[in-house]
Protein backbone atom coordinates (compact mmCIF):
# COMPACT_ATOMS: atom_id res chain seq x y z
CA UNK A 1 0.00 0.00 0.00
CA UNK A 2 1.45 3.08 -1.42
CA UNK A 3 0.43 6.38 0.89
CA UNK A 4 2.75 8.75 -0.99
CA UNK A 5 -0.18 8.69 -3.72
CA UNK A 6 -3.04 8.75 -1.58
CA UNK A 7 -5.64 11.48 -2.13
CA UNK A 8 -7.82 12.89 0.38
CA UNK A 9 -10.63 10.71 -0.42
CA UNK A 10 -8.17 7.44 -0.25
CA UNK A 11 -7.00 8.29 3.09
CA UNK A 12 -10.33 9.23 4.75
CA UNK A 13 -11.90 5.68 3.50
CA UNK A 14 -8.58 3.50 4.61
CA UNK A 15 -9.09 1.30 7.09
CA UNK A 16 -6.24 1.66 8.89
CA UNK A 17 -6.36 5.61 9.15
CA UNK A 18 -10.11 5.35 10.01
CA UNK A 19 -8.73 3.58 12.94
CA UNK A 20 -6.19 6.40 14.03
CA UNK A 21 -8.81 8.66 13.58
CA UNK A 22 -11.65 7.14 15.35
CA UNK A 23 -10.29 4.67 17.37
CA UNK A 24 -6.47 5.03 17.67
CA UNK A 25 -4.21 2.85 19.18
CA UNK A 26 -0.40 3.62 20.43
CA UNK A 27 1.25 1.38 17.60
CA UNK A 28 -1.54 3.22 14.88
CA UNK A 29 -0.75 6.44 16.06
CA UNK A 30 2.89 6.08 15.90
CA UNK A 31 3.18 4.61 12.79
CA UNK A 32 1.08 7.88 11.38
CA UNK A 33 2.85 9.99 13.24
CA UNK A 34 6.39 8.72 12.19
CA UNK A 35 4.55 8.32 8.09
CA UNK A 36 3.68 12.50 8.51
CA UNK A 37 7.40 13.05 9.64
CA UNK A 38 8.93 11.18 6.54
CA UNK A 39 6.42 12.76 3.87
CA UNK A 40 5.47 16.02 5.29
CA UNK A 41 4.48 17.31 2.04
CA UNK A 42 0.90 14.63 2.54
CA UNK A 43 -0.03 16.76 5.56
CA UNK A 44 -2.20 18.50 3.93
CA UNK A 45 -4.42 15.75 2.28
CA UNK A 46 -3.95 14.39 6.02
CA UNK A 47 -5.06 17.27 7.63
CA UNK A 48 -8.47 17.46 5.24
CA UNK A 49 -9.09 13.45 5.61
CA UNK A 50 -8.88 13.49 9.53
CA UNK A 51 -10.89 17.15 9.63
CA UNK A 52 -13.43 15.18 6.97
CA UNK A 53 -13.95 12.10 9.02
CA UNK A 54 -13.89 13.65 12.41
CA UNK A 55 -16.88 15.89 12.04
CA UNK A 56 -19.08 14.30 9.30
CA UNK A 57 -18.99 11.20 12.61
CA UNK A 58 -19.90 14.33 14.60
CA UNK A 59 -22.78 15.75 12.49
CA UNK A 60 -24.58 13.03 11.35
CA UNK A 61 -24.90 11.11 14.59
CA UNK A 62 -28.54 9.66 15.66
CA UNK A 63 -29.78 9.49 19.22
CA UNK A 64 -30.61 5.42 18.60
CA UNK A 65 -29.90 3.82 22.03
CA UNK A 66 -29.00 0.58 22.37
CA UNK A 67 -32.16 -0.55 24.34
CA UNK A 68 -34.34 0.68 21.86
CA UNK A 69 -32.38 -0.80 18.79
CA UNK A 70 -32.52 -4.26 20.78
CA UNK A 71 -36.54 -3.68 21.26
CA UNK A 72 -36.89 -2.59 16.93
CA UNK A 73 -34.75 -6.39 15.87
CA UNK A 74 -36.52 -8.18 18.80
CA UNK A 75 -40.05 -6.86 17.16
CA UNK A 76 -38.69 -7.22 13.39
CA UNK A 77 -38.03 -10.90 14.54
CA UNK A 78 -41.14 -11.75 16.04
CA UNK A 79 -43.58 -10.17 13.55
CA UNK A 80 -41.36 -12.23 10.72
CA UNK A 81 -41.75 -15.48 12.66
CA UNK A 82 -45.50 -14.47 12.92
CA UNK A 83 -45.56 -14.29 9.18
CA UNK A 84 -43.66 -16.96 8.62
CA UNK A 85 -46.51 -19.18 10.82
CA UNK A 86 -49.25 -17.61 8.59
CA UNK A 87 -47.66 -18.69 5.66
CA UNK A 88 -46.90 -22.12 6.49
CA UNK A 89 -50.74 -22.58 7.52
CA UNK A 90 -53.45 -22.49 5.92
CA UNK A 91 -56.62 -21.79 7.73
CA UNK A 92 -57.98 -25.32 6.82
CA UNK A 93 -54.88 -26.65 8.65
CA UNK A 94 -55.38 -24.13 11.30
CA UNK A 95 -59.31 -25.57 11.99
CA UNK A 96 -57.61 -29.36 12.14
CA UNK A 97 -55.33 -28.26 15.24
CA UNK A 98 -57.59 -29.01 18.49
CA UNK A 99 -56.47 -25.57 19.91
CA UNK A 100 -58.05 -23.84 17.23
CA UNK A 101 -61.06 -26.25 17.11
CA UNK A 102 -61.52 -24.91 21.01
CA UNK A 103 -61.01 -21.47 19.97
CA UNK A 104 -64.23 -21.52 16.80
CA UNK A 105 -66.25 -23.64 19.54
CA UNK A 106 -65.74 -21.18 22.10
CA UNK A 107 -66.63 -18.13 19.10
CA UNK A 108 -69.00 -19.34 18.33
CA UNK A 109 -70.65 -20.15 21.61
CA UNK A 110 -70.25 -16.78 22.70
CA UNK A 111 -71.84 -15.55 19.15
CA UNK A 112 -75.10 -17.30 20.15
CA UNK A 113 -75.29 -16.27 23.41
CA UNK A 114 -74.60 -12.59 21.87
CA UNK A 115 -77.59 -13.04 20.00
CA UNK A 116 -79.63 -14.57 22.57
CA UNK A 117 -78.78 -11.79 24.78
CA UNK A 118 -79.84 -9.32 21.85
CA UNK A 119 -83.07 -11.17 21.33
CA UNK A 120 -83.74 -10.98 25.03
CA UNK A 121 -83.26 -7.17 25.17
CA UNK A 122 -85.32 -6.31 22.51
CA UNK A 123 -84.70 -4.69 19.53
CA UNK A 124 -80.81 -5.40 19.78
CA UNK A 125 -78.19 -3.34 21.07
CA UNK A 126 -78.13 -0.32 22.42
CA UNK A 127 -80.10 2.25 20.20
CA UNK A 128 -76.53 4.82 20.20
CA UNK A 129 -74.59 2.33 18.79
CA UNK A 130 -74.72 2.40 15.09
CA UNK A 131 -75.54 -1.01 14.04
CA UNK A 132 -74.57 -0.64 10.63
CA UNK A 133 -70.96 0.85 10.87
CA UNK A 134 -69.89 -2.78 11.55
CA UNK A 135 -70.68 -5.82 10.61
CA UNK A 136 -72.77 -7.71 13.18
CA UNK A 137 -70.80 -10.78 13.48
CA UNK A 138 -70.44 -11.23 17.32
CA UNK A 139 -70.05 -7.35 18.48
CA UNK A 140 -68.79 -6.65 22.30
CA UNK A 141 -70.66 -3.63 23.72
CA UNK A 142 -69.29 -2.21 26.71
CA UNK A 143 -70.57 0.50 28.42
CA UNK A 144 -68.91 2.24 31.38
CA UNK A 145 -71.74 2.56 33.61
CA UNK A 146 -69.81 3.30 36.55
CA UNK A 147 -68.41 6.65 37.95
CA UNK A 148 -64.92 5.78 37.49
CA UNK A 149 -62.68 4.80 34.16
CA UNK A 150 -63.13 0.95 32.92
CA UNK A 151 -60.19 -0.68 31.13
CA UNK A 152 -61.34 -2.76 28.39
CA UNK A 153 -58.93 -5.73 26.53
CA UNK A 154 -59.68 -6.03 23.21
CA UNK A 155 -58.99 -9.37 21.37
CA UNK A 156 -56.13 -8.31 19.87
CA UNK A 157 -53.99 -7.38 22.93
CA UNK A 158 -54.64 -3.59 22.50
CA UNK A 159 -56.29 -1.63 25.84
CA UNK A 160 -59.01 0.93 25.68
CA UNK A 161 -59.51 3.11 28.90
CA UNK A 162 -63.40 4.09 28.57
CA UNK A 163 -64.66 7.05 31.17
CA UNK A 164 -67.45 6.91 32.37
CA UNK A 165 -70.63 7.13 30.30
CA UNK A 166 -68.68 6.02 27.46
CA UNK A 167 -69.14 3.30 24.99
CA UNK A 168 -67.27 1.32 22.98
CA UNK A 169 -68.11 -1.74 20.80
CA UNK A 170 -65.87 -3.97 18.62
CA UNK A 171 -66.13 -7.46 17.40
CA UNK A 172 -65.27 -10.96 19.54
CA UNK A 173 -62.73 -11.30 16.78
CA UNK A 174 -60.64 -8.25 14.31
CA UNK A 175 -61.47 -8.77 10.56
CA UNK A 176 -58.28 -9.56 8.75
CA UNK A 177 -56.95 -6.56 7.67
CA UNK A 178 -58.20 -3.84 9.87
CA UNK A 179 -59.42 -3.20 13.45
CA UNK A 180 -62.54 -1.54 13.64
CA UNK A 181 -63.83 0.09 16.89
CA UNK A 182 -67.10 2.33 17.49
CA UNK A 183 -66.37 4.52 20.37
CA UNK A 184 -69.59 7.35 21.69
CA UNK A 185 -67.77 9.02 24.25
CA UNK A 186 -64.08 9.42 25.17
CA UNK A 187 -61.44 6.62 25.59
CA UNK A 188 -57.87 6.09 25.73
CA UNK A 189 -56.13 3.46 23.81
CA UNK A 190 -52.94 1.78 24.00
CA UNK A 191 -52.80 -0.02 20.75
CA UNK A 192 -50.73 -3.35 19.96
CA UNK A 193 -48.41 -3.14 17.20
CA UNK A 194 -49.65 -4.85 13.94
CA UNK A 195 -48.44 -2.91 11.03
CA UNK A 196 -50.36 -5.07 8.35
CA UNK A 197 -53.54 -4.55 10.06
CA UNK A 198 -54.57 -0.61 11.00
CA UNK A 199 -56.34 0.19 13.72
CA UNK A 200 -59.03 2.27 13.19
CA UNK A 201 -61.80 4.27 15.83
CA UNK A 202 -64.71 5.40 14.59
CA UNK A 203 -67.18 8.42 16.19
CA UNK A 204 -69.93 9.68 14.45
CA UNK A 205 -67.94 12.08 13.14
CA UNK A 206 -64.05 10.96 12.70
CA UNK A 207 -62.38 8.17 11.75
CA UNK A 208 -58.83 7.98 13.75
CA UNK A 209 -56.52 5.77 12.37
CA UNK A 210 -53.01 4.23 13.71
CA UNK A 211 -50.95 1.19 13.60
CA UNK A 212 -49.50 0.70 16.55
CA UNK A 213 -49.54 3.71 19.31
CA UNK A 214 -51.46 5.66 22.14
CA UNK A 215 -53.90 8.26 22.38
CA UNK A 216 -57.23 9.81 23.43
CA UNK A 217 -60.11 10.37 21.19
CA UNK A 218 -62.83 12.44 22.92
CA UNK A 219 -66.50 12.42 21.40
CA UNK A 220 -68.41 13.82 24.05
CA UNK A 221 -72.15 14.17 22.83
CA UNK A 222 -72.19 17.36 24.82
CA UNK A 223 -69.32 19.15 22.97
CA UNK A 224 -69.45 21.14 19.94
CA UNK A 225 -65.53 19.13 18.90
CA UNK A 226 -64.55 15.52 18.42
CA UNK A 227 -60.23 15.59 19.66
CA UNK A 228 -57.57 13.15 19.39
CA UNK A 229 -54.81 13.28 21.21
CA UNK A 230 -51.83 11.56 20.51
CA UNK A 231 -49.17 10.18 23.14
CA UNK A 232 -46.70 7.71 20.92
CA UNK A 233 -46.67 7.44 17.72
CA UNK A 234 -48.15 8.62 14.51
CA UNK A 235 -52.26 9.02 13.75
CA UNK A 236 -53.85 9.93 11.18
CA UNK A 237 -57.60 11.72 11.46
CA UNK A 238 -60.50 11.43 8.56
CA UNK A 239 -63.84 13.18 8.65
CA UNK A 240 -65.63 9.92 8.61
CA UNK A 241 -67.64 11.14 5.44
CA UNK A 242 -64.37 11.43 3.85
CA UNK A 243 -62.50 8.49 5.33
CA UNK A 244 -65.39 6.53 3.86
CA UNK A 245 -65.23 7.72 0.28
CA UNK A 246 -61.49 6.60 0.54
CA UNK A 247 -62.93 3.21 0.45
CA UNK A 248 -64.83 3.69 -2.84
CA UNK A 249 -62.08 5.50 -4.84
CA UNK A 250 -58.17 5.20 -3.02
CA UNK A 251 -56.90 7.41 -5.28
CA UNK A 252 -59.11 10.38 -4.66
CA UNK A 253 -57.31 13.24 -2.45
CA UNK A 254 -59.09 13.75 1.27
CA UNK A 255 -58.70 15.80 3.88
CA UNK A 256 -56.46 14.29 6.76
CA UNK A 257 -54.10 15.44 9.86
CA UNK A 258 -51.43 13.13 10.31
CA UNK A 259 -50.52 14.06 13.94
CA UNK A 260 -47.54 13.25 15.74
CA UNK A 261 -46.86 12.86 19.36
CA UNK A 262 -47.91 15.51 21.61
CA UNK A 263 -49.98 17.46 18.75
CA UNK A 264 -54.17 16.80 18.97
CA UNK A 265 -56.93 16.98 16.07
CA UNK A 266 -59.95 18.96 16.42
CA UNK A 267 -62.89 18.03 14.77
CA UNK A 268 -65.63 21.21 14.74
CA UNK A 269 -69.02 19.40 14.65
CA UNK A 270 -70.82 22.92 13.72
CA UNK A 271 -68.68 23.62 10.33
CA UNK A 272 -67.43 20.20 9.82
CA UNK A 273 -63.69 20.98 9.87
CA UNK A 274 -60.43 19.40 11.70
CA UNK A 275 -57.77 21.63 12.84
CA UNK A 276 -54.55 20.54 14.06
CA UNK A 277 -52.71 21.99 17.57
CA UNK A 278 -50.46 20.94 20.09
CA UNK A 279 -51.98 19.38 23.17
CA UNK A 280 -52.72 21.90 26.03
CA UNK A 281 -54.18 19.65 28.88
CA UNK A 282 -51.07 16.93 29.30
CA UNK A 283 -53.09 14.96 31.74
CA UNK A 284 -55.62 14.07 28.55
CA UNK A 285 -52.30 11.99 27.56
CA UNK A 286 -52.41 9.40 30.30
CA UNK A 287 -54.55 6.44 30.54
CA UNK A 288 -56.53 7.38 33.70
CA UNK A 289 -57.78 10.95 34.73
CA UNK A 290 -55.64 10.36 37.48
CA UNK A 291 -52.46 9.14 37.18
CA UNK A 292 -50.71 8.90 40.14
CA UNK A 293 -46.93 8.19 40.43
CA UNK A 294 -46.70 5.02 42.02
CA UNK A 295 -43.38 3.33 44.13
CA UNK A 296 -42.71 0.04 45.18
CA UNK A 297 -40.26 -0.51 47.21
CA UNK A 298 -39.11 -4.17 47.53
CA UNK A 299 -42.87 -4.99 47.69
CA UNK A 300 -44.50 -8.06 47.56
CA UNK A 301 -45.81 -8.52 44.13
CA UNK A 302 -49.14 -10.03 45.11
CA UNK A 303 -49.46 -6.51 46.57
CA UNK A 304 -48.38 -4.68 43.69
CA UNK A 305 -51.13 -6.65 41.53
CA UNK A 306 -53.95 -6.25 43.69
CA UNK A 307 -53.08 -2.67 43.94
CA UNK A 308 -53.06 -2.29 39.87
CA UNK A 309 -56.68 -4.37 39.74
CA UNK A 310 -57.96 -1.79 42.26
CA UNK A 311 -56.74 1.42 40.52
CA UNK A 312 -57.90 -0.18 37.10
CA UNK A 313 -61.00 -1.98 37.94
CA UNK A 314 -59.59 -5.23 36.26
CA UNK A 315 -58.50 -8.54 37.24
CA UNK A 316 -55.36 -9.79 37.00
CA UNK A 317 -54.98 -13.93 37.63
CA UNK A 318 -52.25 -15.21 39.73
CA UNK A 319 -50.61 -17.67 41.98
CA UNK A 320 -50.97 -16.66 45.30
CA UNK A 321 -48.20 -19.24 46.36
CA UNK A 322 -46.01 -19.31 43.33
CA UNK A 323 -45.15 -15.58 43.51
CA UNK A 324 -44.88 -15.69 47.23
CA UNK A 325 -41.06 -15.22 47.21
CA UNK A 326 -41.20 -12.32 44.50
CA UNK A 327 -40.76 -8.75 44.88
CA UNK A 328 -39.95 -5.78 43.34
CA UNK A 329 -38.84 -2.30 43.53
CA UNK A 330 -39.85 0.13 40.94
CA UNK A 331 -41.08 3.12 40.40
CA UNK A 332 -44.24 4.50 38.16
CA UNK A 333 -44.91 7.80 36.61
CA UNK A 334 -45.70 8.12 32.99
CA UNK A 335 -46.47 4.57 31.75
CA UNK A 336 -49.59 2.83 31.03
CA UNK A 337 -50.90 -0.44 32.40
CA UNK A 338 -49.04 -2.22 29.68
CA UNK A 339 -46.05 -0.85 30.11
CA UNK A 340 -46.19 -0.88 33.96
CA UNK A 341 -47.06 -4.90 33.75
CA UNK A 342 -44.11 -5.96 31.27
CA UNK A 343 -42.26 -3.82 33.72
CA UNK A 344 -43.01 -5.92 36.64
CA UNK A 345 -42.98 -9.42 34.75
CA UNK A 346 -39.58 -8.93 33.54
CA UNK A 347 -38.16 -8.22 36.66
CA UNK A 348 -39.46 -11.16 38.33
CA UNK A 349 -39.34 -13.42 35.09
CA UNK A 350 -43.10 -13.50 34.70
CA UNK A 351 -45.18 -13.30 31.46
CA UNK A 352 -48.76 -12.30 30.93
CA UNK A 353 -51.34 -12.38 28.67
CA UNK A 354 -54.59 -10.61 28.25
CA UNK A 355 -57.72 -13.28 27.98
CA UNK A 356 -61.09 -13.22 27.86
CA UNK A 357 -61.12 -9.63 29.55
CA UNK A 358 -58.41 -10.19 32.30
CA UNK A 359 -54.77 -10.35 32.91
CA UNK A 360 -53.18 -13.94 33.67
CA UNK A 361 -49.80 -14.10 34.76
CA UNK A 362 -47.62 -17.23 33.95
CA UNK A 363 -44.80 -17.56 36.64
CA UNK A 364 -42.60 -20.27 37.82
CA UNK A 365 -41.97 -18.30 41.04
CA UNK A 366 -38.97 -16.77 42.51
CA UNK A 367 -36.30 -17.92 44.55
CA UNK B 1 -18.53 6.38 12.91
CA UNK B 2 -19.83 2.89 11.35
CA UNK B 3 -18.56 0.15 13.13
CA UNK B 4 -18.13 -2.08 10.07
CA UNK B 5 -14.84 -0.60 8.93
CA UNK B 6 -13.62 -3.77 7.59
CA UNK B 7 -16.33 -4.46 4.93
CA UNK B 8 -14.72 -6.48 3.10
CA UNK B 9 -14.39 -9.12 5.56
CA UNK B 10 -17.93 -8.82 6.72
CA UNK B 11 -19.48 -9.05 2.85
CA UNK B 12 -19.03 -12.93 2.69
CA UNK B 13 -20.54 -13.57 6.19
CA UNK B 14 -23.34 -10.68 4.69
CA UNK B 15 -23.32 -13.17 1.33
CA UNK B 16 -23.88 -16.29 3.41
CA UNK B 17 -26.36 -14.48 5.84
CA UNK B 18 -28.52 -13.37 3.20
CA UNK B 19 -28.29 -16.74 1.48
CA UNK B 20 -29.60 -18.13 5.26
CA UNK B 21 -32.47 -14.86 4.85
CA UNK B 22 -33.57 -16.25 1.49
CA UNK B 23 -33.94 -19.53 2.76
CA UNK B 24 -36.63 -18.89 5.28
CA UNK B 25 -34.21 -19.14 8.39
CA UNK B 26 -35.83 -16.48 11.15
CA UNK B 27 -32.40 -16.10 12.84
CA UNK B 28 -30.16 -15.03 9.48
CA UNK B 29 -33.41 -12.43 9.49
CA UNK B 30 -32.72 -11.39 13.26
CA UNK B 31 -28.95 -11.06 12.23
CA UNK B 32 -29.52 -9.40 9.69
CA UNK B 33 -31.73 -6.81 11.14
CA UNK B 34 -28.50 -6.84 13.93
CA UNK B 35 -26.14 -5.30 11.46
CA UNK B 36 -27.65 -3.22 9.47
CA UNK B 37 -30.53 -1.59 11.62
CA UNK B 38 -28.30 1.20 12.72
CA UNK B 39 -26.94 2.13 9.28
CA UNK B 40 -30.38 2.26 8.02
CA UNK B 41 -31.99 4.04 11.11
CA UNK B 42 -28.81 6.83 11.02
CA UNK B 43 -29.57 7.15 6.72
CA UNK B 44 -33.60 7.60 8.10
CA UNK B 45 -32.50 10.18 10.58
CA UNK B 46 -31.00 12.36 7.12
CA UNK B 47 -35.09 11.80 5.53
CA UNK B 48 -37.39 12.54 8.56
CA UNK B 49 -37.22 13.45 12.07
CA UNK B 50 -40.01 11.33 13.12
CA UNK B 51 -38.23 8.76 14.91
CA UNK B 52 -41.72 6.82 15.02
CA UNK B 53 -42.12 7.15 11.42
CA UNK B 54 -38.61 5.88 10.99
CA UNK B 55 -38.99 2.93 12.95
CA UNK B 56 -41.80 2.01 11.45
CA UNK B 57 -40.09 2.07 8.18
CA UNK B 58 -37.02 0.49 8.85
CA UNK B 59 -39.27 -2.96 10.21
CA UNK B 60 -41.61 -2.70 6.95
CA UNK B 61 -39.02 -2.36 4.93
CA UNK B 62 -37.59 -6.01 6.86
CA UNK B 63 -40.74 -7.51 6.86
CA UNK B 64 -41.63 -6.34 3.25
CA UNK B 65 -38.52 -8.31 2.46
CA UNK B 66 -38.89 -11.37 4.39
CA UNK B 67 -42.49 -11.80 3.27
CA UNK B 68 -40.18 -11.89 -0.89
CA UNK B 69 -37.33 -13.72 0.03
CA UNK B 70 -37.77 -16.60 -2.18
CA UNK B 71 -37.76 -14.06 -4.68
CA UNK B 72 -35.09 -11.88 -4.31
CA UNK B 73 -31.80 -11.97 -6.39
CA UNK B 74 -28.53 -13.08 -4.85
CA UNK B 75 -26.32 -9.99 -3.77
CA UNK B 76 -23.25 -9.30 -2.39
CA UNK B 77 -24.31 -5.73 -1.69
CA UNK B 78 -26.56 -6.40 0.98
CA UNK B 79 -25.95 -2.98 2.84
CA UNK B 80 -26.29 -0.70 -0.12
CA UNK B 81 -29.53 -3.17 -1.30
CA UNK B 82 -31.18 -2.31 1.99
CA UNK B 83 -30.01 1.34 2.16
CA UNK B 84 -31.33 1.56 -1.42
CA UNK B 85 -34.46 -0.01 -0.47
CA UNK B 86 -35.37 2.23 2.68
CA UNK B 87 -34.52 5.33 0.87
CA UNK B 88 -36.87 4.38 -2.25
CA UNK B 89 -39.59 3.87 0.66
CA UNK B 90 -38.65 7.04 2.60
CA UNK B 91 -38.71 9.38 -0.43
CA UNK B 92 -42.04 7.71 -1.11
CA UNK B 93 -43.77 7.78 1.48
CA UNK B 94 -42.79 11.63 2.78
CA UNK B 95 -43.82 12.35 -0.85
CA UNK B 96 -46.99 10.54 0.11
CA UNK B 97 -47.10 12.67 3.64
CA UNK B 98 -45.57 16.41 2.16
CA UNK B 99 -48.42 18.44 2.46
CA UNK B 100 -49.21 17.61 5.85
CA UNK B 101 -45.56 18.25 7.13
CA UNK B 102 -44.08 21.31 8.39
CA UNK B 103 -41.27 22.25 6.37
CA UNK B 104 -38.43 23.92 7.75
CA UNK B 105 -36.04 20.96 8.12
CA UNK B 106 -33.66 20.66 5.24
CA UNK B 107 -32.79 16.40 4.09
CA UNK B 108 -31.46 14.82 1.37
CA UNK B 109 -34.55 14.70 -0.24
CA UNK B 110 -35.46 18.30 -0.76
CA UNK B 111 -35.13 19.80 -4.18
CA UNK B 112 -32.42 23.30 -4.50
CA UNK B 113 -30.78 24.77 -6.97
CA UNK B 114 -27.25 24.29 -6.77
CA UNK B 115 -26.43 27.90 -6.31
CA UNK B 116 -22.47 28.58 -6.67
CA UNK B 117 -21.14 27.71 -3.17
CA UNK B 118 -19.59 30.98 -2.98
CA UNK B 119 -22.31 33.23 -2.88
CA UNK B 120 -23.93 30.99 -0.09
CA UNK B 121 -20.48 30.81 1.83
CA UNK B 122 -21.35 35.09 1.85
CA UNK B 123 -24.54 34.68 2.83
CA UNK B 124 -23.68 33.00 5.60
CA UNK B 125 -20.95 34.44 6.91
CA UNK B 126 -23.18 36.40 9.04
CA UNK B 127 -24.54 33.97 10.63
CA UNK B 128 -21.89 32.75 12.99
CA UNK B 129 -22.59 28.98 14.27
CA UNK B 130 -20.83 27.10 17.11
CA UNK B 131 -19.77 24.06 14.64
CA UNK B 132 -16.51 23.92 12.76
CA UNK B 133 -15.44 26.02 10.08
CA UNK B 134 -15.99 22.57 7.59
CA UNK B 135 -19.11 21.45 9.07
CA UNK B 136 -20.32 25.01 7.64
CA UNK B 137 -18.35 24.05 4.56
CA UNK B 138 -20.63 21.06 4.37
CA UNK B 139 -23.93 22.26 4.66
CA UNK B 140 -23.59 24.63 2.33
CA UNK B 141 -23.25 22.09 0.00
CA UNK B 142 -26.34 20.64 -2.50
CA UNK B 143 -28.02 18.06 -0.63
CA UNK B 144 -27.19 15.54 -2.83
CA UNK B 145 -23.28 16.44 -2.46
CA UNK B 146 -23.72 16.41 1.08
CA UNK B 147 -25.79 12.73 0.44
CA UNK B 148 -22.57 11.56 -1.49
CA UNK B 149 -20.17 13.29 1.61
CA UNK B 150 -22.44 11.15 4.21
CA UNK B 151 -22.51 7.84 2.56
CA UNK B 152 -18.78 8.02 1.53
CA UNK B 153 -17.31 9.44 4.58
CA UNK B 154 -20.10 8.10 7.72
CA UNK B 155 -21.45 4.71 5.89
CA UNK B 156 -18.43 3.81 4.23
CA UNK B 157 -19.68 2.62 1.03
CA UNK B 158 -17.14 2.74 -2.34
CA UNK B 159 -19.00 4.41 -5.51
CA UNK B 160 -20.84 0.96 -6.90
CA UNK B 161 -22.66 1.05 -3.49
CA UNK B 162 -23.21 4.61 -3.86
CA UNK B 163 -24.44 4.59 -7.74
CA UNK B 164 -26.98 1.82 -6.59
CA UNK B 165 -28.17 3.55 -3.80
CA UNK B 166 -28.50 7.32 -5.47
CA UNK B 167 -29.48 5.56 -8.58
CA UNK B 168 -26.75 7.25 -10.73
CA UNK B 169 -24.24 6.13 -13.06
CA UNK B 170 -20.86 5.14 -11.05
CA UNK B 171 -19.14 7.55 -13.41
CA UNK B 172 -21.33 10.08 -12.54
CA UNK B 173 -20.72 9.41 -8.69
CA UNK B 174 -16.95 9.61 -9.07
CA UNK B 175 -17.44 12.73 -11.13
CA UNK B 176 -19.41 14.39 -8.12
CA UNK B 177 -17.71 13.48 -5.30
CA UNK B 178 -14.46 14.95 -7.02
CA UNK B 179 -15.90 18.15 -7.17
CA UNK B 180 -18.02 18.09 -4.13
CA UNK B 181 -14.05 17.66 -3.02
CA UNK B 182 -12.54 20.12 -4.77
CA UNK B 183 -14.97 22.60 -3.78
CA UNK B 184 -14.52 22.03 -0.31
CA UNK B 185 -10.84 21.88 -0.71
CA UNK B 186 -11.18 25.32 -2.00
CA UNK B 187 -12.93 26.90 0.08
CA UNK B 188 -10.72 25.53 2.62
CA UNK B 189 -7.56 26.38 1.14
CA UNK B 190 -6.66 29.53 2.81
CA UNK B 191 -6.19 27.46 6.40
CA UNK B 192 -4.22 24.28 4.50
CA UNK B 193 -1.08 25.27 5.25
CA UNK B 194 -1.98 24.76 8.91
CA UNK B 195 -2.40 21.37 8.87
CA UNK B 196 1.03 20.08 9.60
CA UNK B 197 1.32 22.36 12.58
CA UNK B 198 -2.26 20.96 13.71
CA UNK B 199 -1.28 17.88 13.09
CA UNK B 200 1.77 17.92 15.17
CA UNK B 201 0.86 20.18 18.15
CA UNK B 202 -2.56 18.13 19.07
CA UNK B 203 -0.84 14.11 18.61
CA UNK B 204 2.98 14.81 20.08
Amino acid sequence: MDYRRYSVDEFATDEMFQKWVMAPTPEITAFWLKWIEDHPEKSGEIGMARELLLTVSGMYNDDLSDEMLRHEIEEISRLAELQKHREKQGIYQLIQQPLWRVAAIFLLVSAIGLWLYNKEAGSGAPAHISAKSIPANAMIVKKNGTAHEMTVFLTDHSVATLSPGSTISYPETFAAGERKVTLTGEAFFDVAKNPESPFLVYTNETVTKVLGTSFRVKALDRENTVMVLVKTGRVSVYPKTEYESLQNKPDKKVSVIVLNPNQQAVFNRKDNKLLKGMVNNRQLLSELSVQKELVFDDKPVSQVFKILQEMYGIVIDFDQDMLANCSISAQFNDENLKQRLSAICQAIGAGYEMVNGKVVITSKGCN
Amino acid sequence: MDNEANISNLSDINIQLWQRFKAGDSAALGQLAHVHYRALYNYATKFSSDPDFIRDSIQELYLELWERREHLSETAFVKSYLLKALRHKLIKESIRLKRFQETGHEYFDMEQEDAPIESQIIADESSQSQSSHLQRIITLLSKRQQEIIYLRFYQNLDNEDIAHIMGLGRQSVSNLLHRTLKDIRQIWAPAEFMWALIVFTSLI
